[in-house]
């Protein structure tokens, strides 16, 4: 379980979630049905807030637009305050983030109390219906990145979430995903990348998704099943162009024999990981040059594990997934570079890596040139308007829609990082945008004519919305219409961060 | 905003791309019935030379695939069997850039090709992508992503909303300019196509599925029967990527495969004389079976070629005459391609537009045909 769990025990009562939601600041209550309604915005009523005012975005707004699904009302004000420059409240932060362990985010946890399916220990999983666990895992994701304060952290859930790509809906995945999602990818988001490496080599989920747990030796003229370990090298470590071969793939596939997973098919112990040691190939393996001598036996995944850290190609792959992510599509050279370099020498440290990127002078440069993918647009139009959600059928149908629902990428590779390849989907923004203001998702509720008048009138709305001045252009088109936060939200100038 | 859309007149081709995502098995959609070292490779796996059904007297046509075969028979439907690419990474992502950008080259291939033959009387729907986003195969032209002519809209509440976003994304230019454009165009044209103009809303008895690749050629139909000015269209059926348990996931993926063209091409009825129907995937697989009753990620595989006055009705190969057995397989066991897929989609092109060459639309690759 991962630690934005903590205080809230898997066992934890109805009771006891309304007595959290209680003692917060902004409180949830519960329906008959168990499902959450919020009451009030994330931090309270909303209230007169500053709005960025520069020309371009600054370093303020550069920091909320990359480290956040997208700034809410208040957060500049709130970041600005946190050092005398731009330049120094925007260091702050990142530290901040950094720590997500030291941030209170009683409100998130809150909202998702009531998920509690996905919350159930591996077994107890499948008593619950497919549909249900879909419904809360998404959910979580959705209302975690708007709610959390822990933003930076929710942001790099998403990012792994993407590289250890799993669809949910393929065979028991739909049970063992919940599993995963906590287990590898929440518990590892800002910790060891080795580790999260190794824990989703073991998760049911992965075992099921590529097949891992059908791959296995038992006669001489049994071939391994390749699916896993080729995914493991193009995918999770050393990248296509990594420098591994066909027979590095066929090798690395013989040293994952024998791992496997018990299923839906027994009535006791679902979800038992374990090394089959009848069905290991415990012959000698060379893995990209490297030596894995026989009768190395389930020890075989670590050594594998081992080799595949310790080739430059996998830190390089990493660190330039990571660039692209938080930098630019095409990755600056010198960012790789440096973050790669964080990656040796921390042996995979995620923090470390992310603290050498976001101190990287292409970081600070590349301001306002990525384009939002369709999950970060929705939840930063939620963000933006300082809605409250429980991310129910509204928010997504329009996931769905522009094919960006969480864990429902069918193929490995995950789905496109590049936002311009995701601009087909400009009319089902537009349709978000409009339809979120005037109360058409019906989970998500929130105050436009308030919300402008709070950022200071259109003019501070749009400088929220886009973390710059207004343009006169800009502020033209806004007086032209009577929808100014549904035009904010569909315009260009949020379609990029 | 008010666009004028020109009236179509005469015979307008159409390209309808079908891509099998995963890496479909040739051998086990179109088995090579007659060759032993096919059966000796699968001992489980191999589609018994009885319950193929028959195409040539050495190829037969899983049964699964049941509704293609009256098409083949009508002479409507060729194979190409060894078809692929030069692609040898087994991977499935960089085999599928390689089919959709149509070599190394950036840009894809149907994008080049509509780039060749454009005209003045293109619209804002003259290349589709059936769902969420526009295939890399289209890149190079404006392409609309549609999953329903229904979704495809947006409240009409404030009606100064549309005209402000049109002036606000033409004057951000670059990739956000002119996707912000072509939306809005293609916005009021399927406005124009729902609101029905003469188009009936699809042949009920075509036999169409209920699943979403059916509603996808469904779709399509609708669009080329509106005279929408539709010139490529791009539609997936993913799921083919059989590592594990092969007959039980492809016996679910085949017949919609099936019934979709099928019905395709009987909701179009005459209209299939311009329409041409090129099914293709990443890659094949491995010739062996694997442990686990599946095939892992291999070279060659088959393309199919329906419509648009294809002479179909028959496989074309260049099957090794001692069978497929090891010395002939390539790599860690794979059917080696023979046929290359580029030629086979240049000889589809040129049927459209007969000026096109394959050097235009597959730049670096070596120009030839299939004969089909």
């Amino acid at each position: 379980m991962g630690f934005e769990d903590m205080k809230t025990p898997e066992t934890m009562t109805r009771r006891g979630v309304l007595r959290l939601g209680g003692g917060v600041a902004a409180g949830v209550v519960l329906s008959g049905c168990g499902k959450v309604r919020a009451l009030w915005p994330r931090r309270g009523e909303l209230k007169p807030f500053a709005v960025p005012g520069g020309e371009g975005i600054g370093p303020v707004a550069h920091v909320l637009n990359r480290l956040t699904w997208g700034a809410g009302p208040g957060d500049y004000e709130r970041v600005r305050a946190m050092g005398g420059t731009e330049e120094e409240a925007a260091a702050a932060f990142v530290e901040e983030q950094l720590k997500p362990e030291m941030i209170e985010d009683d409100y998130a946890r809150a909202a998702c109390a009531p998920l509690e399916a996905i919350r159930q220990p591996v077994p107890e999983l499948f008593e619950y219906k497919p549909a249900q666990l879909d419904d809360e895992l998404t959910r979580r994701a959705v209302i975690r990145a708007v709610h959390s304060e822990r933003q930076l952290y929710e942001v790099m859930v998403g990012f792994w979430s993407d590289h250890f790509n799993i669809d949910a809906s393929k065979l028991d995945c739909q049970w063992f995903k919940c599993a995963d999602d906590r287990e590898v990818i929440r518990k590892h988001a800002m910790g060891s990348f080795r580790e999260m490496l190794k824990a989703s080599a073991l998760s049911p989920a992965m075992l099921f998704y590529l097949d891992g747990r059908k791959n296995r030796k038992d006669g001489e003229a049994d071939r391994p099943n390749e699916n896993y370990a080729r995914e493991l090298l193009e995918l999770h470590t050393m990248g296509v162009g990594g420098g591994y071969s066909q027979e590095d793939v066929m090798e690395a596939a013989r040293c994952l024999t024998g791992w496997t997973v018990t299923g839906r098919e027994v009535q006791f112990g679902i979800g038992r990981v374990y090394f089959d040691p009848r069905g290991h190939d415990d012959g000698r393996k060379v893995v990209l040059g490297v030596e894995i001598p026989a009768g190395g036996g389930a020890g075989d995944l670590d050594r594998l594990l081992d080799i595949l850290m310790g080739h430059e190609a996998t830190g390089r792959y990493v660190a330039e997934k990571l660039c692209r992510h938080f930098i630019a599509d095409e990755p600056p050279v010198g960012a790789v570079k440096v973050v790669a370099e964080a990656f040796r020498a921390s042996g995979g440290g995620i923090r470390e890596m992310l603290r050498a990127l976001f101190g990287s002078e292409e970081f600070g440069a590349a301001r306002g040139v990525k384009i939002k993918r369709p999950f970060h647009f929705v939840v930063s139009a939620l963000r933006a308007t300082g809605s409250v959600t429980t991310a129910g059928g509204g928010v997504k149908r329009a996931l769905r829609v522009m094919g960006h629902v969480p864990f429902h990428y069918p193929t490995p590779e995950g789905p496109a990082p590049e936002g311009s390849a995701w601009l087909a989907t400009l009319l089902h923004r537009w349709d978000f945008a409009v339809k979120l203001t005037d109360g058409g998702i019906g989970c998500s509720r929130n105050e436009p004519e308030k919300l402008v008048r709070c950022a200071g009138g259109v003019g501070g709305l749009l400088g929220h919305c886009f973390g710059r001045r207004a343009t006169e252009d800009e502020l033209a088109a806004a007086g032209a219409v009577e929808d100014v936060v549904a035009l904010a939200l569909a315009a260009p100038a949020f379609q990029i961060y | 905003m008010k666009t004028i859309i020109a009236e179509e007149r005469g015979p307008r081709p159409v390209l309808v791309n079908v891509f099998l995502r995963g890496g479909a098995d040739g051998l086990h959609l179109v088995p090579p019935v007659g060759d032993d070292a096919y059966y000796r490779a699968r001992p489980g796996l191999a589609v018994k030379a009885g319950e193929a059904l028959r195409l040539t007297d050495f190829f037969g046509l899983h049964p699964d695939l049941g509704p293609l075969h009256g098409i083949y028979q009508a002479g409507e439907l060729a194979v190409a069997h060894q078809c692929g690419t030069a692609d040898e990474t087994r991977s499935h992502f960089s085999a599928e850039d390689y089919v959709n950008h149509g070599g190394l080259e950036g840009g894809g291939w149907i994008g080049r090709f509509l780039h060749r033959t454009r005209d003045a009387g293109d619209g804002p729907l003259t290349a589709v992508s059936i769902g969420a986003g526009v295939s890399d195969a289209l890149r190079g032209v404006a392409a609309v992503a549609m999953r329903s002519l229904e979704e495809f809209t947006i409240p009409d509440r404030d009606a100064a909303l549309r005209g402000q976003l049109g002036a606000m994304y033409a004057r951000a230019g670059g990739v956000l300019g002119a996707a912000g454009a072509s939306t809005l165009r293609a916005l009021e044209r399927i406005e124009e196509v729902r609101k029905g103009g003469g188009v009936s809303g699809g042949v009920a008895e075509a036999g169409y599925g209920d699943d979403g690749f059916s509603g996808g050629l469904r779709l399509l139909a609708r669009l080329i029967r509106a005279r929408a000015g539709l010139r490529a269209a791009t539609i997936e059926l993913g799921g083919w990527d059989s590592h594990f348990a092969q007959t039980t996931l492809t016996s679910g993926l085949m017949p919609v495969l099936a019934r979709g063209l099928a019905a395709f091409r009987k909701d179009l009825g005459g209209l299939m004389g311009e329409v041409h129907v090129v099914v293709t995937t990443e890659f094949g697989r491995r010739v062996a079976e694997n442990v686990s009753a599946g095939t892992d990620h291999g070279r060659a595989g088959v393309c199919f070629a329906m419509g648009g006055g294809v002479r179909g009705g028959r496989v074309l190969s260049d099957w090794p005459k001692g069978g497929i057995g090891a010395d002939i397989l390539e790599g860690p066991g794979d059917l080696p391609v023979r046929l290359p897929l580029h030629h086979g989609l240049t000889s589809v092109l040129k049927r459209i537009r007969p000026e096109v060459s394959g050097e235009a639309v597959f730049p670096g690759l070596e120009a030839g045909e299939l004969d089909w």
